[in-house]
């Protein structure tokens, strides 16, 4: 194992080495030095972005084909990249209010990118373990961080309880799965799962059941709105955004390359999952008060919608599923920094009602919010349309006319919430005026909001990209 | 003769333990903590008697990075615990209910 | 009864036990207690399977480090026994029985594995004769070559895990004195003596 054939891995030892680091310049350096280390992390970021796009398009297989960098992977390495730097862009100014200042917020973010970026290279059993465990031990530390906080404690705690029993249903699977086939590596999985025996789809079952909660979908999503919630709100903006996509990545390479020739057994199980969620999402967000509760429910109804296109376990479907997932990332980030940008003097607001008048007393931001909502609901010619639009498309063209139906249905009826929100912004009497909303979250909301308005002008380059990336994975 | 199924079958059932642990206890969350131990070591049972009769090594080095995931996992955990404890001054199950909906 | 039989029946019915023992216990201390032999007797399980590495790092990682960081834990948590509230029985029919029947349909499902024939190719890495090369060289020879990515992933899923307890729980009490060595060693002479001239009669 020479330096050069740890190449392909060089985004991921620039993550790792550079928390390392800033974690030692944390210690020595002590108090006051979290703004360095909030950068330095950001830098990290950018350097790791910028040699996924520098890597070439052949796929690279390491360790002897338990780490694989396809076009899928890099493809949902960079999303990750980009959801993990907006949430440590728009955590900054809520640290600083909330004079809550850990430096080490910024290196757990990093090493849980980490293993997020080891969860969607993995082939095989151990290597998609570890990699959740990674990524799922730091996001349980960041959700408690805020340790004088009832509320983040409490759903550090929750998320702590039914994300160990998840990985515990996950892992009892996987050693299922070894047992039955002999092997951990998923083409191994795939050549002899030809002719699955029962105890092969007992694995399968809990292996799904336990990366469905990873990806909070019904019925594995109890946990969402109670963590979602209580944790600090730029965390949450973090849960909704990265791990999520991380998490659908790696449901879609376990489906698509360990199970392929027994597609008809996964298929029932996701048609089934995705049903409920995308039904939960849009119901059960009806009468949410809180702000971060209601998004909770809508990010739930969202990975309803992009199961859709894992459910005819097509190359045209996973390309929906990577496109769906990168405006989701996009609305998300912009929605948060919503989120983030209601403070008063009191601190931070998250009723619902508390937005009344939005557009009288702040009309850009609350013209971006109705972009964004709009967009969530999937009104054209926003970019959340063309999401649901390509989703439904692949459904349609493999046979899944009900599906797509039910999901057109939920879609319909959750757009119910978002414009109510609309409704109040707009129409209700004004509330008290927010503070200014600090220029890192501003940003971070421009862009979200210039991608969601202008997506349909140029949608050819994401297309081709996630089209390229699918293909990579059959 | 002590074929594969009869350990596979402990595994169940401490398995199985492990998750009625966890949904039935109503008492204090360190026995929550513990129910999640026992799921570990159920899958941990399981790797290393598949991993003898398949005469495979993967399957130990498999329990062995469980293991030592678990490990990480029960530090974290009792550590949540601890800063729960201490801004709830419980840690009885009922008492984790500031969010409801 | 072969006398491996006899232990295994012996180990097992243990381990069950006091697995059972560790959900019932009313007092936590106790179930860290059966935990403990829980733990003892998996790892005298898998001496007899032939795993004797994973046996002994068992007893070294999960009762040595886990269990005892649990007893510290409940220990500083200082729980009142007697308010803990009684609730573990009502559930218990339904839940004997929700569990019973899942346990069942498990059993059945394991114990209809059969050595497939795909299988024998799929091994990636066969176990070395025993009597040439033992459990611990047969772990070593795999996992610092083949496996070596798993064992630096494990290495940083530990570092979270030391992380994430510090930056939890750690406080740093502002009224504590502490000694600082190094500037006690650093003293001169200047800074450790004041001379002052005194009038009769007159304090300082």
């Amino acid at each position: 194992m020479t330096l050069n054939s740890l190449m392909p891995v060089l985004p991921e030892l620039v993550v790792v080495i550079g928390a390392m680091l800033l974690l030692m310049l944390g210690v020595f350096r002590g108090e006051g030095s979290t703004p360095i280390v909030e950068v330095g992390a950001l830098v990290v970021i950018a350097i790791a972005a910028v040699l996924i796009f520098m890597q070439p398009s052949a796929p690279a297989e390491l360790f002897g084909g338990s780490i694989v960098i396809d076009a899928f992977a890099r493809f949902f390495k960079i999303l990750i990249l980009i959801g993990a730097a907006a949430a440590l862009v728009m955590s900054m100014p809520f640290w600083r209010n909330h004079k809550l200042n850990r430096f080490e917020f910024s290196v757990v973010v990093l090493l849980s990118v980490a293993g997020m970026m080891v969860m969607v290279s993995a082939r095989d059993l151990i290597a998609l373990y570890l990699g959740i465990e990674l990524m799922s031990l730091a996001l349980y530390v960041i959700a408690a961080i805020d340790r004088e906080n009832v509320r983040s404690t409490e759903a550090g705690l929750k998320y702590f309880v039914l994300g160990a029993l998840s990985s515990g249903m996950l892992l009892y699977g996987a050693s299922l799965v070894y047992g039955f086939t002999g092997t951990v590596s998923f083409a191994g999985i795939a050549a002899a799962a030809k002719s699955p025996s029962t105890g092969l789809v007992f694995g399968i079952v809990f292996l799904f059941a336990g990366l469905a909660f990873k990806v909070s979908a019904v019925p594995f999503h109890m946990w969402t709105p109670d963590v979602y919630e209580g944790a600090p709100t730029p965390v949450t903006a973090f849960f909704a955004a990265a791990p999520k996509v991380a998490a659908i990545a790696l449901f879609v390479r376990v489906a698509v390359s360990a199970f392929p020739n027994i597609a008809l057994s996964w298929q029932q199980i996701i048609v089934f999952i995705s049903i409920a969620s995308m039904v939960l999402g849009a119901f059960a967000a009806i009468g949410q008060k809180n702000i971060k509760r209601l998004l909770a429910y809508s990010s739930i109804g969202h990975v309803g919608f992009a199961l859709v296109g894992l459910a005819p376990g097509t190359a045209e479907g996973v390309s929906g599923v990577l496109i769906y997932m990168t405006i989701y990332l996009a609305m998300t980030l912009g929605t948060f920094a919503v989120v983030i940008a209601m403070r008063r003097d009191g601190g931070q607001i998250e009723e619902i009602d508390q937005l009344a008048g939005l557009s009288r007393t702040q009309p850009v931001m609350a013209f971006v919010l109705a972009a964004l909502l709009f967009s969530l609901a999937g009104i054209p010619p926003l970019a959340g349309f063309f999401a649901k639009f390509y989703v439904f498309l692949a459904a349609i063209q493999g046979k899944f006319y009900a599906l797509a139906v039910i999901g057109v249905l939920a879609s319909v009826v959750g757009a119910y919430y978002y414009l109510r929100i609309v409704k109040i912004m707009y129409i209700d009497e004004p509330a008290q005026r927010f503070l200014p909303m600090p220029r890192a979250v501003a940003f971070v909301l421009a862009l979200s909001g210039a991608f969601t308005i202008l997506f349909f002008v140029y949608p050819g380059p994401l297309v081709a990209a996630a089209d390229a990336a699918a293909k990579s994975l059959f | 003769m002590i074929g594969l199924p009869h350990y596979l079958t402990v595994a169940a059932i401490l398995f199985t333990l492990g998750i009625l642990g966890i949904f039935l206890n109503r008492k204090n969350v360190i026995v929550i903590l513990m129910s999640v131990e026992l799921i570990l070591l159920a899958v941990n049972i399981n790797l290393v008697s598949f991993s003898a009769f398949l005469n495979d090594i993967v399957g130990q080095i498999f329990a062995l990075l469980v293991l030592t995931v678990a490990a990480a996992e029960a530090a974290i955990g009792l550590a949540i615990l601890v800063v729960f404890f201490r801004n709830r001054g419980s840690i009885a199950v009922e008492d984790i209910n500031a969010m409801k909906g | 009864m072969t006398v491996p039989a006899f232990f295994f029946y012996l180990f097992s019915a243990v381990a069950v036990a006091s697995a059972f023992m560790v959900i019932a216990g009313r007092n936590p201390v106790h179930s860290v207690l059966w935990l403990i032999l829980t733990f003892v007797n998996a790892a005298g399980l898998f001496l007899l399977i032939g795993a004797e590495f994973l046996a002994m790092i068992l007893v070294v990682v999960y009762v040595g480090a886990v269990a005892v960081l649990f007893l510290f834990v409940v220990m500083m948590l200082d729980v009142d026994f007697a308010e803990l509230r009684e609730g573990f029985l009502q559930y218990l029919p339904i839940g004997a029985l929700v569990g019973l029947v899942f346990l069942v349909e498990l059993v059945l499902v394991v114990g209809t594995w059969a050595v497939g024939p795909g299988i024998a190719s799929a091994i990636k890495a066969p176990i070395p004769n025993a009597s040439q090369v033992t459990n611990t060289e047969a772990i070593g020879r795999v996992l610092y070559t083949t496996y070596v990515h798993y064992f630096q992933i494990a290495g940083l899923v530990l570092l979270v895990a030391m992380i994430g307890a510090i930056v939890l729980t750690l406080h740093h009490r502002v009224n504590v004195k502490r000694q600082n060595i190094s500037s006690q060693n650093a003293r001169t002479r200047d800074t450790a003596i004041e001379v002052v001239k005194v009038k009769t009669g007159e304090g300082i």
